[in-house]
């Protein structure tokens, strides 16, 4: 196994922050010096900064009050 | 000592303590419905089913909230109700995953966006400069159900791998493959936007 196919096994980890600090350690070498995977990465975190922003819509007006019917207890007992 | 019977305070005061406890839940439990109903959103085609999905899993939440341990996670096991109760209703978007094997490579997408643009050397950064945001919506929608769930509770939701895990009771190894394949293809179909 090559050390691109290894980073290649690495990234998805690695962007998501599931790696151990070993693993990490061994990722960022490879980055490091590496031009294919370095630009990669940055190509793979642009598109996930890109889906989690975009795809995320905001909760309508209107559907907490809905939520809030829904509770078994009187509102403003106790607040957290 | 002095008391001439405790039984009745101390009934009365694990009631109060209980309908403490209660308020408490429910507070936390609404406190986070804008982050259940991002991913809820995700989940089905349209804002009403995202509604109704929201508001099912609230009713269930209140109703079973003893079920609930505190001090875990209780986005994920929010999330958890709402994704069975998404599959229990049958309105997953689509029934069955694609097992059609992959062909493109992960770079695909930034192959053929460079490729349309005429573009000899790739440049990484101005790709998804180039989508919109329906394109975004149309390729996630267009996720078979189990890929696009990963993807949704782990890039959206912010779940870690091990929360994804448990809120769809799966290994965590199935997490992570169904996310880079969802992710995989989630790329071919940004790519086929991309240049059409």
């Amino acid at each position: 196994m090559t050390d691109c196919d290894k980073c290649e096994q690495l990234l998805q980890g690695y962007l998501d922050r599931e790696l151990s600090d070993t693993e990490v350690t061994e990722a960022e070498l490879h980055l490091d010096g590496c031009d294919y995977c370095r630009r990669r990465y940055r190509f793979e975190e642009s598109l996930r900064t890109y889906v989690r922003t975009t795809a995320a819509e905001r909760m309508p007006p209107g559907l907490m009050a809905k939520l809030a019917q829904l509770r078994t207890t009187d509102p403003g007992t106790f607040t957290v | 000592m002095g008391e001439p019977d405790t039984a009745e305070p101390d009934e009365a005061r694990r009631i109060a303590a209980e309908a403490r406890d209660r308020v408490r839940f429910e507070e936390e439990a609404l406190a986070l419905a804008d982050q259940v109903y991002r991913v809820a959103r995700r989940f089905v085609s349209t804002r009403e089913e995202a509604e109704d999905l929201v508001q099912d899993t609230y009713a269930r939440a209140f109703r079973s909230w003893q079920s609930y341990t505190p001090g875990t996670n209780l986005r994920a096991w929010l999330l958890r109700i709402l994704t069975n109760l998404n599959v229990d209703r049958g309105r997953r978007l689509q029934r069955r995953p694609d097992e059609t094997p992959l062909e493109e490579h992960d770079y695909y997408l930034a192959n053929t966006v460079a490729a349309s643009g005429g573009e000899q050397v790739l440049d990484q950064d101005r790709v998804v400069e180039r989508l919109s945001q329906d394109s975004i919506v149309t390729a996630l929608s267009s996720l078979p159900d189990d890929f696009r769930d990963v993807v949704v509770l782990v890039d959206i939701g912010d779940f870690s791998y091990a929360d994804a895990a448990q809120i769809l009771d799966v290994p965590i190894g199935t997490v992570m493959s169904r996310l880079h394949r969802g992710r995989r293809l989630l790329k071919s179909k940004l790519a086929e936007e991309a240049v059409a």
